[in-house]
């Protein structure tokens, strides 16, 4: 009954905050998968003097590719109404035009840096990044993105508190035991060893619970969204690695825990 | 063995326990400390196996310094010593059979070398048929047995015991006496017991020490 006990207590705050771990997995894998979406089709437009040198990365992010855009269509559009001399005028004087992609969805922070390094570049006349324009529905992704973030680390924190607790609610129960285990030489990780098993114990089987949870979750989100950010959502949404991370945390949580306050108890 | 060079205790710095006690216990020697209630017996024992530190003086137990306070190597001395306590210790949650094989489980014997070692010595003490059994279900003289039991099992180079007939009947008194005293004959186990109670007509040769005031010395 005392082992069963000590087991819900340590699966309980382990799988709420798997739980909130993989929500916050799921939002992320749905940013992220947005993010390249928008990404391949979004470009800052340069104006320069002289044909761009290339550049590798603005304000952190990676360039992806610079496009010129075809001087000769602009010339082609205007040159109907115009004579010979003041084509030839116009083909020394037309500046030039780079699409520049990058590798990396900026925010609207990040635009406002860009924006100000390529200014910086002697040759470039004029910078158009099309801030009026910026994603807002990606903001407000980022935005939701944070909040589960900064929940689920609220969640971790609690559940390290209260995995602590009984943890140490154990060693109190145990404490005889411990010290006639002591008095023969066993160490305290020797003596200790029970609970180290009911918490690797409780890791799988919360690991395997939220991981069940979380597919009962995808599998039937449509309940839970609306059909307008399910279109968000990728068509194939696999969700191996973010199992394995689950499991991980599931492992190392609790094994940080444990080990912290035997070190604690060591020192005492 | 044990050597002691003015060795002071206390629990607290206002009063000393045992003051400047000199002494040494050789191998396979058979001691009784013995003074009156409160004198600092069962406190002496205590630091020499750790559970106490010292506050003055040196300790050496098999040639372990006990004012040195490093952990793991006070649980490999602990390692080599045998417990005996008055209140028998025995891990309640732990069967008969699981409560002798702690020493040897502790040591990283195989499992089948410390079942048949457990069951040598449950036959020794005469337990057998309580191998399955757990302490609540034994009489105060049989948890006792089994408490000696657990440390003969990984066999000792010293055994402490504290007031080991304290609780017991003289039937039981009788039959730890001649465990002790087999254990130190036939084994060579040294062995030293805390006691008010000295048994006599047991044949058992010994040395003893008494503690009066704070100051230990061998009686003779």
């Amino acid at each position: 009954m005392k082992l069963l006990k000590s087991f819900v207590s340590i699966t309980f705050p382990l799988v709420v905050m798997l739980f909130m771990f993989s929500i916050y997995l799921v939002v992320t894998k749905v940013v992220d998968n947005y993010q390249k979406n928008i990404t391949n089709d979004y470009a800052i437009l340069a104006v320069t003097n002289t044909p761009l040198s290339a550049i590798k990365n603005i304000a952190g992010i990676a360039v992806k590719e610079i496009e010129p855009l075809s001087r000769d269509g602009i010339i082609k559009n205007v040159q109907q109404n115009l004579s010979d001399t003041s084509v030839d005028l116009l083909e020394k004087k037309l500046p030039y035009f780079y699409k520049i992609y990058l590798e990396e969805f900026p925010t609207s922070l990040t635009l406002e840096k860009i924006r100000k390094e390529l200014s910086l570049i002697s040759n470039i006349k004029k910078v158009e990044t099309f801030s009026n324009d910026h994603n807002k529905l990606y903001s407000l992704l980022v935005l939701v993105q944070n909040i589960i973030f900064i929940l689920f680390s609220a969640v971790l924190l609690l559940s390290i508190l209260l995995l602590s607790k009984q943890i140490k609610i154990w060693f109190f129960e145990h404490n005889e035991r411990i010290s006639i285990i002591q008095l023969h030489g066993g160490s305290l990780l020797y003596s200790s060893k029970p609970i180290l098993k009911i918490i690797l114990g409780s890791a799988i089987f919360s690991s395997i619970l939220s991981s069940v949870l979380l597919f009962v979750v995808i599998s039937n989100i449509h309940i839970v969204i609306t059909p307008e950010i399910i279109s968000l959502i990728p068509t194939t949404l696999s969700m191996e690695m973010e199992m394995l991370q689950i499991f991980l945390l599931a492992i190392l949580i609790p094994s940080i825990t444990f080990f912290g306050l035997l070190v604690k108890y060591k020192l005492q | 063995m044990i050597l002691a060079k003015n060795l002071t205790l206390s629990y607290d710095k206002r009063k000393n326990i045992i003051e400047d006690a000199n002494f040494r216990i050789k191998e396979k020697d058979f001691i009784f400390i013995s003074g009156s209630s409160g004198c600092g017996k069962s406190t002496l024992l205590k630091s020499f196996y750790g559970e106490l530190a010292i506050s003055k003086g040196n300790l050496f137990v098999n040639k372990y310094d006990l004012t040195k306070k490093k952990y793991s190597k006070l649980l490999s001395l602990r390692k080599d010593l045998g417990i005996v306590f008055q209140d028998y210790k025995l891990i309640q949650e732990y069967t008969i059979e699981e409560n002798i094989m702690l020493p040897l489980k502790v040591h990283n014997y195989a499992d089948d070398v410390s079942k048949a070692q457990v069951k040598k010595l449950l036959k020794h003490v005469r337990l057998g048929h309580k191998i399955g059994a757990y302490p609540a279900e034994l009489s105060g003289g049989e948890q006792q047995r089994v408490a000696v039991a657990r440390a003969l099992a990984h066999n000792p180079t010293i055994i402490f015991a504290d007031e080991p007939t304290g609780n017991l009947d003289d039937y039981s008194s009788d039959m730890i006496w001649t465990l002790l005293k087999n254990a130190n004959e036939h084994l060579g186990i040294t062995i030293v017991v805390v006691t008010h109670r000295i048994p006599t007509g047991m044949g058992i040769k010994y040395r003893r020490f008494n503690i009066e005031e704070g100051v230990v010395y061998e009686a003779s």
